[in-house]
């Protein structure tokens, strides 16, 4: 095992030990609220997971910046303008669509020279995955509904057993 | 029209139940609720038969949601297979919500009985979305929203024990579902897709990669939790036990199938066979723990007076059956093991209900306060005989069909001595069978069963429906054996 | 920053122990939102700022003030020590050494080559400017558009939830006096 496997890797070691810990105050407590908090950092260390995967180096939120989707929106619109006129320029890149902004003047000059630098430095924006990102957004609301759920059954326990200690309420049972 | 509402069955299936919940909250009122609840059950079964049909006919169905294909968007994708799943779940669903008025009002306060239904709706559209999904995210999704639904059905019991049962299934349910959530996980980081088919594509296989394996691990155990496998079948008694009459009938007959419907989809649809079985031994693990589950199950079926616990163990120790014809991955084997999933959530369902039934009348379920209520409950206590028989497997019913291509396969693969375990694990079954037919109709009768009226029609009906379809799917197989056999075909075929 | 990092993963490791060790729920409770908030710092560090805010809303604020509520519901406030077993230690290790297996085939922490990164081709981060009218945030345009089922899923696990709570915390006068003589032998 080279260091830099340990380098890649160490974030999930991390993360697991993280579940584990969660996973084991689920197992071994024995205090049903306490059980309750165990599945929630259990829950919470595998959204970690996940978003460690979608992150790339030197890479940004998935989020572009207002001035690169100005352009990109003046260049789609120049471009549909340009095709019109006859001087369709097709196959190019969208960096240059927006070039093609500030040459022809149609939109206002400045801006469109403005968006075409945008969109120049658009390219070279490195973009983490947004799709783990979704996907614990769901997690983390799926997560909470069954936290407050299995809220809902200790307070109800409580009311019929009188304790929310799982011990207890197992004696509890046996006593009958 | 009829066209435009044909290319949307997909989504119809789902969007009924699923709108049809929260519109039994608004209306805040039992019988409204109920009667609403009933429609949309049959009007989702009718889909389901019309999806089947089409999938029969015209191969597989697929409905882009939103219309954003796949990679990008998420595909709804119903096949034989899960037509057939979508139909059974979907026709027991109907018919234990036909059969379920007056046992609720018997065992759950009057001003939860709208709260109740549309539960009971949601849970149903859990499960179907579970069954019709393509994409590996989305069945935890609805994996989640028929768990929560579950939990809060099962806490409804009349005894204090239910809400601890409740919250006993939801920590085990839930390390489960996590452990999906890792294991989807580990897939996606492998290839980059959710879409079932297109992990089935991508992901790496000769090689073995550590991170597959471990992926598919976490998969298998979280999915054995929530299918109630031995040994990690500890929620089910409890819950099954403890919880309402009705639920027990309807989360029996169809949860743990819901969950063996995408074990099956992991192991054929996106780990090919090839893989789980010969790379790993998944085969003789499995057959190891469900011979295992289906003696000590079994076992411990024959020691409970409490029936409803009887049958608990007995429901552990069926879906041994399933997962042995899985693990067998002959055409024979697997439809044996999808054919039972049927079979068993017919014959469950119906024994369920009759214990609704009793209960309904005799208000228990121990084995001693039943005695002798044959004699004045005759057509309940035959309707228990009829789905016992089942169980066992005796010939003419559904249950002799499953294990009899269950035992063929075997005996293909010439396997004498499972063979010959299988068999004597049908006796057993014999014996818990046995003890409740000899307090039914040779036992002297108990207080409570000697004053005991025959069960309303209400009930008897859609209880004869379930055990009759026992007897009818028991000499008429094309609809179940056949359909069974067509899926197993396409699932091997389909595998890469 | 990756002095950040280090200091950030050993506050979650400490917090995480923390939590397992304390006896006193209060504490515990307080803990685990301590642990949401820099789970959340950790997400916002690893370019997933949605995720940090919803975790900071609902994993540090909801479910802490969920988890107190019923804290002085049930006014039980401790978890009895008692005699730990071998078990859920060996489970987890098990568990936990088979994850670690699994890592090692894993591409390493924000290779651009990672399958996840590589497929779908072209991107969702590219797809979104055409599809998407200009809408900045691609979070929003999956969450939204592309995986919109999902989140009515999402919304059905709340609904499903809140229905839930309603069905198991409602209690007509019938059925209370119905269970009072089941609860009567509970300890003051």
């Amino acid at each position: 095992m080279t260091l830099e496997t340990i380098a890649g890797l160490y974030n999930y070691w991390m993360v697991i030990f993280l579940m584990m810990t969660g996973f084991y105050i689920v197992l071994a407590r024995k205090n049903l609220i306490k059980s309750v908090i165990g599945l929630n950092i259990f829950q919470t260390s595998v959204f970690l997971l996940y978003i460690t995967m979608g992150k790339v180096n030197n890479g940004t939120a998935p989020i572009i910046p207002p001035a690169i989707v100005e352009a990109q929106k003046s260049a789609h619109e120049s471009h549909a303008g340009a095709a019109a006129g006859g001087v369709a320029e097709h196959g190019a890149g969208v960096a240059e669509h927006g070039a093609g902004v500030a040459e022809h003047g149609a939109v206002v000059a400045e801006h469109g020279a403005g968006a075409a630098e945008a969109v120049h430095a658009a390219g070279d924006i490195v973009y983490s995955n947004p799709l783990p990102s979704v996907l614990m957004l769901t997690a983390i609301v799926v997560g909470i509904a069954t936290t407050a759920l299995a809220l809902a059954l200790v307070v109800r326990i409580r009311e019929d057993y009188g304790t929310v200690d799982e011990e207890r309420i197992l004696e509890l049972d046996r006593g009958e | 029209m009829i066209d435009a509402i044909d290319s949307h069955l997909a989504i119809l299936l789902i969007v009924l139940p699923l709108m049809a919940a929260p519109i039994c909250v608004l209306l805040g009122n039992g019988r409204a609720a109920y009667t609403l609840a009933l429609l949309v059950s049959i009007l989702t079964f009718a889909c389901s038969v019309t999806m089947l049909d089409e999938a029969l006919e015209h191969g597989v169905i697929y409905y882009d949601l939103g219309n954003w294909h796949p990679p990008y968007g998420i595909e709804y994708r119903v096949d034989v297979f899960s037509g057939f799943v979508l139909t059974f779940v979907s026709g027991i669903g109907a018919a234990v919500l036909l059969y379920a008025p007056m046992s609720v009002r018997d065992e759950i306060p009057a001003s939860k009985h709208y709260l109740f239904y549309a539960t009971y709706l949601l849970c149903l559209t859990g499960l179907l979305g579970m069954c019709v999904t393509g994409d590996l995210f989305n069945v935890f999704v609805f994996l989640e929203i028929s768990s929560l639904s579950s939990y809060a059905l099962i806490s409804l019991g009349k005894t204090r024990r239910a809400p601890l049962a409740a919250f006993q299934y939801l920590i085990l349910g839930s390390i489960g579902a996590t452990f999906i959530l890792i294991g989807i996980g580990l897939l996606y980081q492998m290839t980059g897709a959710l879409n079932m088919d297109e992990i089935a594509a991508r992901v790496p296989h000769e090689d073995g990669p550590r991170t597959v394996l471990v992926a598919f691990a976490f998969l298998t155990v979280g999915l054995c939790i929530k299918m109630a496998v031995f040994p990690v079948h500890t929620w089910l008694p409890n819950a099954y036990t403890y919880a309402p009459s009705v639920v027990t009938c309807f989360i029996a007959a169809t949860s743990t199938k819901v969950s063996v419907y995408v074990f099956v989809r992991l192991i054929y649809g996106i780990i090919s066979p090839g893989f789980a079985f010969n790379f790993l031994p998944l085969d003789t693990e499995l057959m190891f723990f469900s011979l295992a589950g289906i003696f000590i199950a079994s076992t411990a079926a024959i020691y409970q007076d409490n029936i409803k616990r009887m049958l608990a163990y007995s429901s552990v120790a069926q879906v041994g059956y399933m997962l042995l014809g899985i693990s067998l991955a002959t055409p024979t084997g697997l439809s044996g093991g999808i054919v039972h999933m049927f079979n068993h959530a017919l014959i469950k369902g119906g024994l369920f209900m009759v214990v609704g039934c009793f209960v309904l009348r005799l208000g228990s379920v121990q084995m001693s306060d039943w005695k002798g209520a044959g004699r004045t409950m005759p057509w309940t206590a035959t309707a228990w005989v009829i789905g016992g028989l089942g169980l066992i497997g005796v010939p003419l019913t559904a249950g002799f069909i499953s294990k009899w291509l269950l035992l063929t396969s075997i005996f293909e693969a010439g396997w004498w001595p499972i063979a010959v375990l299988m068999l004597v694990s049908s006796l057993l079954a014999v014996v818990y069978i046995w003890r409740v037919v000899e307090t039914l109709f040779f036992a002297e009768p108990s207080e409570a069963a000697a004053m005991a009226t025959e069960a309303p029609l209400r009930m008897l009906i859609p209880t004869y429906l379930l055990i009759g379809g026992t007897l009818v799917f028991g000499v008429w197989t094309t609809y179940s054996a056949g359909i069974a056999h067509a899926a197993a075909i396409a699932l091997l075929g389909e595998a890469p | 920053m990756n002095i950040i990092v280090f200091a950030l993963l050993a506050l979650l490791a400490i917090t995480a122990v923390a939590i397992a060790r304390l006896r006193e729920l209060w504490a515990a409770i307080m803990f685990t939102g301590i642990y949401s908030f820099l789970s959340a710092s950790w997400m916002m560090i690893l370019d997933a700022p949605d995720v940090a805010f919803t975790e900071a809303a609902v994993g540090a604020g909801i479910s802490t003030v969920l988890m107190l509520s019923t804290m002085a519901l049930t006014g039980q406030g401790e978890d009895i020590p008692r005699k730990s077993s071998w078990m859920p230690i060996l489970i987890v290790v098990v568990t936990g050494a088979t994850l670690v297996y699994g890592t090692l085939d894993m591409p390493a922490l924000g290779a651009p080559d990672a399958p996840v990164q590589l497929y779908p081709s072209p991107s969702y981060v590219e797809r979104s400017v055409e599809d998407m009218h200009g809408l900045p945030n691609v979070v929003t345009a999956l969450l939204a558009s592309y995986r919109g089922y999902d989140t009515l899923g999402e919304t059905t696990v709340v609904l499903t939830a809140g229905i839930a709570v309603l069905l198991i915390l409602r209690r007509d006068p019938k059925e209370a006096s119905a269970t009072e003589p089941s609860a009567g032998d509970e300890p003051a």
